[in-house]
């Protein structure tokens, strides 16, 4: 009888430690609302429709759509990558639409990474009409080759030998080796609650050469070498 | 004891009201029906009510000009039950204000099993296939987005929505869901052919038609697979590039060379109804569609492997042939009341 009392006590003990290490765990995994907001400049200025901007190549431009998706946000810690709930966002830039992303209730630790994809990976593509910001209504989805358009880019340029002037760069594809998700990654800073990315479209336009280069409508390769460039935009604003 | 008595009374009652209601909710449910010796669908269903609500908002949609740009096409203007839903006597389908398309409309039938849609399987999902002619400039000319607009404008559609999704909220997929759950109902699978397989009364084949399945099985069946007479997969069957159209089919969608002139496999089931033939409507009747494969295959590097030896039939064989294609006519499903034009306005 004594004997049974004891180890009852002794799983009581262990039961109070194990409480004990699990709230101290808790304690130190402080969930705090994470803002991820986004700036869109050409050389530093602030992006505004119908304003004028040079790249490197002389071209001047004038944007009129910015619209991107930006999927499966996850927080990378060394050893373990915990997706994020919300999972879906269609950047309109030049309608202010999804700038700023709140990610309530998160934990990181310094040194960790937030994780996200430029693009709609491949499951999401081949699994029928979706809602929200993946519906097919919100103009980023190919009807005659089915797959949702990743970056959607136009504006015009006196550069472009086109109708009105007009460059049109509408990026997608999820088939190998034509496959236009990328992944980007921003490093964490534990002390702060939100990260400021900016986004310099001069990386872009002065890579490319719109007299050459202004109308991208369809998967393939040209779609993939855009996306690499496209990449680039995405700066930590420190 | 009396107080019991009414207990129990009562609860025989609820019981009763429950069943009842049960029974209602299962009356409004689809039964998505085909035979057991099938392989199994394709298509999940998995966004779908698989409700009679659902299906009457997708007929309803299926047959309403409202999805074209100026409202004076449907789905059904190229897709006409009685002729398998195909557009009979039309080569190339037209669209709004009388533009022509650059290919002949396909038959909708048995969709769920389908592993790609169109003639080059550039659309990859059923759910998305209506987005296709909606916004083909030849076709219906029109954006899902305007489509929703109209639609929300509508006090009929409002009402139907309503039923189908308690928000009532009506977007541009559960659109494409709607029309979903009417096309991936129109299932063939009582023909003479269907019945000859199950051994069932009005399945009792002539010699004719034996002989017929047997040249059929030997020479067609490779790339038209029974049951459903078709592979899923992309051929190049062997015809003349046509110089106005030039057509290239598959490759237009994958870039691969390998894929050129390549086009969908077709069902075949109601075939007699669903002239004319091919992807460009070239053919007129059976009887030109056997003389292709029999005498005019052009070689190409691409021609289907299943094509370079040359198909030798007599002439009475080509008959055969023909007389066996005609049983796969399903009149059932070609004059299914609930596949028809939405008289009984439901508002």
């Amino acid at each position: 009888m004594i004997q049974d009392i004891k180890s009852k006590c002794g799983i009581f003990n262990c039961l109070i430690i194990l409480n004990l290490i699990f709230i101290t765990s808790v304690s130190s995994q402080e969930k705090k609302d994470f803002e991820l907001v986004f700036v869109s400049n050409f050389n530093q200025n602030p992006i505004e429709k119908n304003k004028w901007y040079i790249s490197k190549n002389n071209d001047s431009i004038q944007l009129s759509t910015i619209k991107f998706y930006l999927t499966n946000f996850r927080i990378k810690n060394k050893n373990s990558s915990i997706l994020l709930e919300n999972q879906y966002h269609l950047v309109d830039v030049l309608n202010d639409k999804n700038l700023n992303l709140y990610i309530p209730n998160i934990h990181f630790n310094n040194g960790a990474y937030l994780v996200f994809d430029l693009g709609v990976d491949e499951k999401l593509n081949t699994s029928g009409a979706n809602s929200g910001d993946l519906d097919p209504i919100n103009g980023m989805f190919w009807s005659w080759q089915s797959g949702y358009i990743n970056f959607k880019i136009e504006g015009i340029s006196p550069s472009c030998n086109t109708r009105k002037n007009k460059f049109q760069f509408h990026i997608g594809g999820y088939q190998i080796p034509y496959e236009t998700l990328r992944t980007i990654s921003f490093k964490l800073d534990s002390n702060k609650n939100k990260l400021v990315v900016n986004l310099e479209f001069s990386n872009f336009f002065n890579k490319i050469n719109l007299k050459t280069e202004n109308h991208i409508m369809t998967p393939g390769k040209d779609a993939n070498t855009l996306m690499n460039q496209l990449v680039n935009i995405f700066n930590e604003n420190l | 004891m009396k107080i019991y008595k009414v207990i129990f009374i009562r609860t025989l009652v609820c019981i009763g009201l429950l069943m009842s209601l049960a029974f209602i909710t299962l009356n409004n449910k689809l039964f998505f029906n085909y035979p057991e010796y099938w392989p199994a669908p394709n298509y999940d269903f998995k966004k779908l009510s698989m409700s009679n609500e659902e299906f009457q908002l997708g007929r309803e949609l299926f047959y309403d000009p409202i999805l074209s740009k100026n409202e004076s096409i449907s789905c059904a203007s190229c897709h006409n039950q009685a002729t398998g839903f195909t557009h009979v006597d039309h080569d190339l389908s037209h669209g709004i204000e009388g533009r022509i398309g650059n290919r002949n409309s396909m038959s909708l039938v048995n969709l769920a099993w389908n592993t790609s849609f169109m003639w080059d399987g550039g659309v990859n999902h059923i759910e998305l296939q209506a987005l296709a002619p909606i916004t083909n400039k030849n076709e219906m000319d029109e954006t899902l987005e305007n489509v929703v607009e109209k639609l929300k404008k509508s006090k009929k559609y409002k009402n139907l929505f309503s039923k189908v999704y308690s928000d009532g909220e009506i977007t541009g997929q559960k659109t494409l869901l709607a029309i979903t759950q009417f096309v991936v109902m129109l299932n063939s699978y009582n023909s003479k052919y269907d019945k000859y397989v199950r051994n069932e009364k009005g399945g009792e084949y002539t010699y004719q038609e034996k002989n017929g399945l047997e040249i059929f099985r030997k020479h067609c069946n490779i790339c038209h697979t029974e049951p459903l007479f078709t592979n899923n997969n992309f051929e190049n069957n062997g015809l003349k590039v046509d110089s106005t159209l030039n057509d290239h089919g598959r490759y237009l969608i994958t870039n691969n060379p390998k894929d050129s002139l390549k086009f969908k496999v077709p069902s075949l089931r109601n075939i007699q109804f669903t002239k004319p033939y091919m992807h460009d409507g070239r053919f007129e009747t059976l009887q030109q569609v056997i003389t292709h494969y029999t005498t005019d295959i052009q070689n190409s590097t691409t021609l289907s492997n299943n094509l370079r030896k040359k198909i030798k039939l007599t002439d009475e064989e080509k008959v055969d042939l023909i007389v066996f294609l005609r049983t796969l006519t399903d009149t059932e499903f070609l004059f299914d009341k609930r596949f028809k034009y939405p008289f009984n306005k439901i508002n």
